[in-house]
């Protein structure tokens, strides 16, 4: 009776409920559009999702730790701005150091957040909806918003190159999830990610450092903000001051939707990737039906709404059994 | 009517003159007490009379204002809970203790987590604890639920066990329980009281916090009673009568019962 969650259909649909919609999903679309499974529409929806993807990897612990992260979006702006200023500076030899800057902007950031939030105390919400609105706000002043031009061709190969026809930016995704996914599910980092999402006070009492996992969580979110960033730019050698705008609700949506809820202390790495490109095959869809971009964040907003009520639904259907 | 002296040789912890106010407020006066090793010795009082601070001082997570503590012959100078747990000292909370998204095996490690591997990578070596988990628990609950679920879908009685399980595992020497069964229903109370009976079994000390007067008959050896911030006196269970503890509780008794 206890473990009546782990069998039955609502058990199923509520563990599984995202891989069964994301399969049918592309079911629907291999079978009612002849240029949804061609190799160029499949590597453009890798493209296309790998850098949302990258920064929703991140988000995935900050909402597993009961928090999230608004300024992945600001952050992925300053990360390509820093890059490719130093990139177009400096030249090719710059672009180690573009790199690097990029990283370092952005864990500059992510430390703040860190501090505030683990530290100071200060709610997720807004401490990054501060550091979010600072960051763009001194990129626009840093770059007059307008947009840099120049980064070395070469760059280019990260962003739009390919290996063995897989593109570059889905094979650096893969490697942060896989990443990220070991850490989360094998280390007592990540183990201690859950502890913290589920009781804080409890994993305190039993002398976890709550405050240096919440920390460690901000810092983390913000190196993934910077891989994103620097990998935007490798897609246009360039960097416009308005990029990654709402980026954030994207990834936190595709976080929630692959099934961590926002209390935090669930949620798996593998749902996130399903997740992200969900809400990828959908966009890809409506393009490919002809319906305009503008329907897009429509769809993203129901099917969060949708992802979240079924998840509420199941589980009071659980506790009723 | 006997009175065990506070004398006695055996006591695992011994207080002496401990003070504690916070601002104005005197939560501790002269506080002089032992526990005896082996044995569950009950703390009683009415709110506010100082229980709660007494075990807080005891578990490091407040230092007295003046007052000497020794624990296991040793003087004791806690700085913090961790350094407690260090020597030998578990709390058992009333509802703080447990993850319920972690599992039962996840809990009884958490903090003290087994790893493999290279040092810096902490490595969970989760079947290490999930075999030991078993053991851990077994060797103090009969029924104990299932190790690898979540502790969210336990009931209330299973993870009080849990939890006291856990505090008795880890080479602990006193256990402190602040109403170990406060919210708990017959059967769940009875289980949970099986467990502290199992502790002292295995040679545990338990210091317990109850209001419920038939409990502290049921399960300890002898009763400290306190009111006011002091201590009114130590009766051993065999000696005592639940109306005589009533009175000290109140003060019907300050003038007979005192031995501090």
């Amino acid at each position: 009776m206890i473990f009546a969650r782990w069998s039955g259909l609502a058990g199923i649909a509520q563990r599984h409920g995202v891989f069964v919609v994301f399969i049918a999903l592309v079911a629907l679309m291999v079978a009612t559009t002849s240029t949804f499974g061609t190799y160029q529409n499949l590597s453009n929806v890798l493209s296309q999702n790998s850098i949302i993807g990258i920064i929703a990897c991140g988000m995935t612990f900050a909402i597993i730790l009961g928090g999230f992260d608004l300024s992945v979006g600001s952050m992925t702006a300053l990360a390509s701005v820093v890059g490719a200023t130093l990139m177009i500076e400096l030249g090719t030899p710059g672009i180690p150091v573009g790199i690097l800057g990029a990283v370092a902007a952005c864990l500059l950031v992510g430390m703040t957040n860190g501090w505030l939030i683990a530290y100071l105390g200060v709610n997720p919400f807004v401490a990054t909806l501060g550091t979010m609105t600072v960051v763009r706000g001194l990129i626009y002043v840093a770059t007059n918003a307008s947009p840099r031009f120049g980064v070395p061709y070469s760059f280019t190969t990260l962003g739009l190159g390919r290996i063995l026809g897989v593109p570059n930016p889905a094979i650096l995704f893969l490697i942060v999830a896989l990443l990220l996914g070991f850490v989360l599910h094998r280390t007592r980092f990540g183990h201690y990610v859950y502890a913290v999402g589920g009781n804080s006070a409890a994993s305190a009492q039993m002398g976890v450092n709550t405050a240096r996992v919440r920390f460690a969580v901000y810092v983390l979110v913000s190196l993934c903000a910077a891989v994103s960033g620097i990998i935007l730019v490798g897609q246009t050698a360039s960097a416009t001051p308005q990029a990654a705008l709402g980026y954030e609700l994207t990834a936190i949506a595709a976080v929630i939707v692959g099934g961590a809820p926002l209390g935090g202390g669930r949620g798996r790495m593998t749902g996130t990737i399903v997740g992200v490109f969900l809400l990828g095959v959908v966009a890809n869809g409506l393009n490919l039906f002809g319906v305009s971009p503008f329907w897009q964040p429509v769809a993203t907003g129901l099917i969060l709404i949708a992802a979240v009520a079924f998840d509420g639904y199941s589980k009071r259907a659980v506790v009723a059994s | 009517m006997t009175e065990s002296s506070a004398e006695s040789p055996d006591a695992l912890l011994r207080i002496d003159r401990i003070n504690k106010s916070f601002g104005a407020v005197v939560a501790l006066k002269d506080v002089t007490l032992h526990i005896p090793r082996g044995q569950i010795t009950g703390l009683v009082g009415d709110n506010g009379a100082g229980k709660s601070t007494l075990i807080k001082i005891i578990s490091g997570v407040l230092k007295p204002d003046s007052g000497a503590i020794e624990f296991a012959g040793k003087r004791a100078d806690f700085g913090s809970p961790a350094e407690a747990r260090e020597q030998g000292i578990e709390t058992v909370y009333q509802d703080l203790a447990l993850a319920g998204n972690l599992t039962v095996w996840a809990n009884l490690y958490l903090g003290r987590e087994v790893t493999v591997g290279p040092k810096f990578l902490h490595i969970l070596d989760k079947r290490a604890m999930l075999a030991n988990a078993g053991r851990m628990l077994g060797r103090f609950v009969k029924n104990a639920p299932p190790i690898d679920g979540p502790v969210e879908m336990l009931s209330g009685g299973q993870r009080q066990v849990v939890a006291i399980a856990r505090a008795g595992a880890w080479g602990t020497k006193l256990i402190l329980m602040d109403e170990p069964t406060a919210a708990l229903g017959v059967a769940e109370t009875k289980a949970v009281e099986d467990v502290i009976f199992e502790l002292k079994r295995h040679g545990l000390t338990i210091l317990v916090i109850s209001h419920n007067l038939d409990q502290i008959f049921r399960i300890t050896d002898g009763v400290w009673v306190m009111r006011r911030g002091r201590i009114i006196g130590y009766r051993e269970k065999a000696s005592t009568h639940p109306d005589e503890i009533v009175s000290m509780i109140t003060g019907a008794a300050a003038s007979t019962g005192t031995v501090a």
